[in-house]
């Protein structure tokens, strides 16, 4: 069992670049996802008793990561399939943006994090198995913390965002200021009958559950994740223990 | 030791290469140091400064979904040679960015998210899409191990493929220094040289690869033959630059440490390396310098494939599993194609011109991913 004792949501940069100029200093370079999830992953590890030694766990935003992707790629289809496109640059840094370890990597750097890690990619549902991942890192005695951090984009203009980070130990220790200790117990999975369909999200099913955990009550509690925010394969229930 | 339950070892295997659609095909092709590299003339049509690429004919490049069709070869190549159904196993994979291919009824937006998930609903168990960049393909298959070893899955499928031969990236990878670049005259099949005196980056290689990681105790009672055990598996973050490792690889050193501790061997014990040797100057100097310190300056021999399929990024890795497989199960190494005189700061037991017997009781397979996420497993021959 772990304990989730920090959780950060971001969903305004502007705020981040005007309260945190050095913060904003190392991430103005990426696109939105990244900052946004830099800025909560930055917020959850003031929670942490050493960033540098915590697991890190990272999701690829769903929605294409690069605004600047779609915008080359639409120049690029507007010369034909045998068009000349020789003359089109691509600045190297939006290539990084199409990177899906890009966050994991400047968070890494950041904090001068050198311990194991898990990028999951963009696919729906893959928050879930973040949750699992955290969890059998910390049980297997490897670190004492780990971290959990995803940023996505509504569609692929880029404009508006979300965040989400959330900080697990592996010793009981209360949620942030709330003085309650939450401890995620499993996650369990039933396969469906058929494919539903879902709204791929990076970060939308995290800020959903932590949305649930200050609403919830308290006791041994079953978190049932919607079903547009799983994979679409499983129904998927999260066990918790809140005192 | 990652804990103490389930041996663990692979079962079978799938490869899907510019050097062919099997694994037998990539083998062969390794062995006779042959090069899949070639001058890719769409890319010269287009005016591109890079014409050349690892491409697999098994899925031409005009097929949009590419992606799931070189991933689904690959896939069934290790079910079938494993003789397991995909409802009876898990489904560790990355399959890489998303992409726009260009197809016959235009742009087509292909979603990795997408890609993952319609190729994992007919698995059961375990499903985790991994995005660690070129370090995937190593750290899909060492997530697997690690699910089996400690009694989470009894079988799952893992491995990475990629479909990055398009424009975008060729142009994107070119601004960052990193992809070799044409040559007036030059020859297409030369363009990558990994540890080479003449390297100058990498060439982008589609492909993928899958193995089947399983518990020695599902394998006997199935009946399977292992081909090779899974004895370690190592993680580490450089977290010094998003595009280049630290000149003395110290990221590298660590994950392989790492590894080695996992596998409870020392360096001795390791009788041969499968490079990550991308033909980058940078990253050749960094790997070469972490292997110096790790093997002595003997070493041990030391091998790249991405001369001969180019870098098939998240697919990488799981197709260097396979030939490190190959070498635990053969005892040859194959030699590093293109590679001629190694480059000053690249020197190492390199395996140059043709296969080399060696008696490899135990190989290390490592990937370091751009961005500083760094992967390594040990595979070990089947003695007992």
């Amino acid at each position: 069992m772990i304990h989730l004792i920090a959780a950060a949501i971001k969903n305004d940069i502007a705020g981040v670049r005007e309260t945190s100029p050095e913060l904003w200093r190392q991430i103005r370079r990426y696109n939105l996802p990244v900052q946004l999830a830099l800025a909560a992953a930055d917020e959850a590890a003031k929670a942490a008793e050493d960033p540098a030694k915590a697991a890190l766990f990272s999701l690829a935003p769903c929605q294409s990561g690069s605004p600047e992707l779609h915008q080359w790629t639409q120049a690029a289809a507007a010369s034909g399939p045998n068009g000349h496109i020789g003359n089109l640059r691509v600045n190297p840094t939006h290539t990084l943006h199409a990177v899906d370890n890009l966050g994991l990597s400047a968070f890494a750097i950041m904090q001068g994090n050198h311990e194991y890690c898990l990028g999951l990619g963009g696919a729906a549902g893959q928050a879930w198995c973040g949750l699992e991942a955290v969890g059998e890192r910390l049980l297997a005695g490897c670190e004492t913390e780990a971290l959990l951090m995803a940023g996505d984009q509504e569609g692929e203009a880029g404009r508006n965002g979300l965040g989400i980070a959330l900080l697990f130990s592996r010793e009981p220790k209360p949620y942030g200021r709330t003085g309650r200790f939450v401890k995620v117990e499993s996650v369990e999975r039933i396969r469906l009958g058929e494919m539903i369909s879902v709204q791929p999200h990076a970060a939308a099913g995290l800020q959903a559950f932590v949305a649930g955990i200050h609403h919830g009550g308290s006791g041994r509690v079953a978190y049932e994740v919607a079903a547009e925010l799983g994979n679409g394969m499983d129904k998927i229930t999260i066990i918790l223990e809140i005192t | 030791m990652s804990g103490n339950s389930q041996r663990v070892v692979i079962t079978g295997t799938g490869a899907v290469s510019a050097l062919g659609g099997t694994t037998d095909e990539l083998w062969e092709g390794l062995l006779a140091a042959r090069c899949g590299v070639r001058c890719l003339p769409r890319f010269v049509t287009a005016g591109l400064s890079v014409t050349t690429g690892g491409e697999v004919d098994a899925a031409p490049h005009h097929q949009t979904d590419r992606d799931e069709v070189m991933a689904s070869l690959a896939i069934e190549g290790a079910l079938s040679s494993a003789a397991l159904k995909a409802e009876a196993v898990g489904f560790i994979w990355a399959t890489g960015l998303d992409t726009f291919q260009i197809g016959v009824k235009g742009l087509e937006y292909r979603s990795a998210g997408s890609c993952f998930n319609a190729l994992a609903q007919k698995f059961r168990g375990p499903q985790r899409m991994i995005a660690t960049a070129c370090a995937s393909g190593t750290q899909a298959i060492g997530e697997a191990f690690r699910l089996v070893k400690s009694g989470r899955a009894e079988a799952i499928v893992a491995g990475g493929s990629s479909a990055m031969l398009t424009p975008f990236y060729l142009i994107g990878f070119a601004g960052l220094q990193a992809i070799a670049v044409d040559e007036a005259g030059g020859d297409p099949t030369a363009a990558c040289r990994p540890f080479d005196r003449q390297r100058r980056g990498f060439a982008l290689g589609d492909g993928a690869g899958a193995v089947m990681v399983e518990t020695l105790a599902s394998a006997q009672l199935r009946g399977a033959t292992p081909l090779a055990e899974i004895v370690g598996f190592g993680m580490s973050q450089d977290a010094f630059d998003l595009n280049r490792p630290s000149d003395d690889g110290v990221g590298a050193e660590l994950c392989m440490r790492r590894t080695l501790q996992d596998a409870g061997l020392v360096p001795d014990d390791v009788q041969a390396v499968n490079a990550h040797g991308t033909g980058t100057f940078a990253g050749d100097l960094a790997e070469a310098a972490a292997l110096r310190r790790i093997f002595g300056e003997a070493g041990v021999p030391v091998s790249s494939v991405k001369g001969a399929i180019g870098h098939a990024m998240a697919a990488a890795g799981a197709l260097e599993a396979i030939v490190a497989l190959k070498t635990c199960a053969t005892g040859i190494v194959p030699p590093t194609v293109n590679l001629n005189e190694p480059g000053e700061g690249c020197e190492l037991d390199h395996v140059i011109g043709k296969p080399r017997q060696v008696d490899a009781r135990a190989v290390l397979s490592v990937s370091f991913g751009m961005g500083g996420q760094n992967a390594a497993i040990i595979l070990r021959r089947m003695l007992d």
